[in-house]
């Protein structure tokens, strides 16, 4: 049972890197949005919190079909905005611990689940996964404990865009990536789950040869 | 008196459906008050104007029988427990006419804000003053350290202007994009408006 009371998902940025000309959240698997997808990972966490930018009507009408009691929290300046910055404005009048993860990812359900039921009170923790995204965050590792982030000299894990945090993280940030605020924490545990992120065509394809692992039902 | 306050728009946010288009159908002027509405919302007529006309409409209707279809609209129920745990800082804030909502205060128990009326020399209901969102948004300012707005239409955005937080509403239907993009939140159903409202 996992103690996950609150979760932020980050669904402001343009996906330019993708190209669809359509938020990375709205992209389609089989009937599937890849929003209803993370919506359905987060069924049994009471208050699911949704940062939007980027054709926030969209976002916001399919969030409404999906998820209608999620909290819709506006990033006006996404454009000029980091996640982090997402991060910081979904989590502003929490307390406590909070899920933190974008949402242009498809996870193997059971695998987030069990990162979910390994959330304890204050403890910080990362999710990673198996290295294979083009523009990966690759963590430095002692044991469990993620130790450092780097952009080259693949390792074996890379950081999924999933992590629980202590909302106090987020209270006093720059303009930088988040990876490089979650520096100022390390180490910091870990934990690994199965997720394909889709910032790339490349990423997508490789995403769409996975599909059946992702347990989508259209609703 | 220091801390957070709430103001609630009434029709479509606390009412689970539109109190004017209610009163209309009662009285078989349906398509006429759906025209009025779709042109206020089109921002093609301003708000004023529309309301005195919706006052002309809907006033051939009764006092009572429009008292007694306001008296029996569905209430948000997540909404209206908010409410009454939070009576002292939570008010109406509404463009509808204080006779015509009386139900409502009782029902509620909170304080409203509303458009006014008066008694007329042939004893007929007037429109005397049309609420401007901005008025009471400003007083609460100066009772309260921060003033929390919750709305779905046009009429709102004066209350949004003055608000410290303004949460769009999407329960009832989709808020014009203008509201949206003053707002700093969307919520779509009462339980996730309270949800926010109760960690603000």
């Amino acid at each position: 049972m996992s103690i996950v009371e609150h979760a932020v998902v980050a669904a402001a940025g343009l996906g330019s890197r993708l190209g669809h000309g359509k938020p990375k959240c709205l992209v389609d698997f089989g009937g599937v949005s890849v929003l209803a997808h993370i919506m359905s990972l987060l069924k049994d966490v009471p208050d699911v919190r949704v940062v939007v930018g980027f054709m926030e009507t969209a976002v916001i009408a399919e969030l409404q079909r999906v998820r209608p009691d999620a909290i819709v929290v506006r990033n006006p300046s996404f454009r000029t905005t980091t996640t982090l910055h997402s991060y910081a404005l979904g989590a502003q009048h929490l307390a406590g611990d909070c899920l933190f993860m974008d949402a242009d990812l498809l996870i193997v359900p059971e695998t987030f689940q069990a990162f979910l039921d390994g959330c304890r009170p204050g403890e910080a923790r990362l999710a990673l996964t198996a290295s294979k995204t083009k523009d990966a965050v690759y963590a430095e590792m002692a044991g469990q404990a993620v130790t450092g982030f780097r952009r080259e000299d693949p390792t074996a894990f890379e950081w999924s865009n999933i992590s629980w945090l202590p909302v106090r993280y987020f209270e006093d940030i720059g303009m930088t990536a988040v990876y490089e605020h979650l520096r100022r924490y390390l180490p910091m545990a870990s934990g690994e789950v199965v997720s394909f992120e889709i910032d790339t065509a490349e990423d997508l394809a490789q995403a769409k040869d996975n599909a059946r692992l992702f347990g989508l039902t259209a609703t | 008196m220091a801390g957070t306050c709430f103001c609630f728009d009434l029709d479509g946010t606390v009412t689970r459906a539109e109190l004017l288009p209610m009163i209309a159908s009662e009285i078989n002027l349906e398509q006429e008050m759906s025209l009025l509405t779709r042109l206020t919302m089109d921002g093609l007529i301003p708000f004023e104007d529309s309301f005195r006309l919706r006052f002309a409409i809907l006033r051939s209707a009764g006092l009572e029988r429009i008292r007694s279809v306001v008296a029996e609209v569905e209430i948000d129920p997540d909404i209206a427990a908010f409410i009454a745990a939070n009576r002292e800082r939570c008010f109406i804030v509404t463009g509808n006419l204080d006779v015509w909502v009386e139900p409502l205060m009782q029902r509620l128990g909170c304080r409203f804000y509303t458009s006014v009326s008066q008694i007329g020399a042939n004893g007929e209901v007037e429109l005397k003053h049309i609420m401007r969102k901005n008025v009471p948004g400003l007083e609460l300012k100066e009772r309260f350290d921060r003033v929390v707005v919750v709305g779905d239409g046009y009429n709102d955005l004066p209350l949004f202007d003055v608000a410290d937080v303004g949460v769009a509403y999407n329960g009832v239907h989709a808020s014009p994009d203008a509201l949206i993009s003053v707002a700093d939140y969307v919520t779509m159903n009462g339980k996730g408006l309270c949800r926010l409202l109760s960690t603000l």
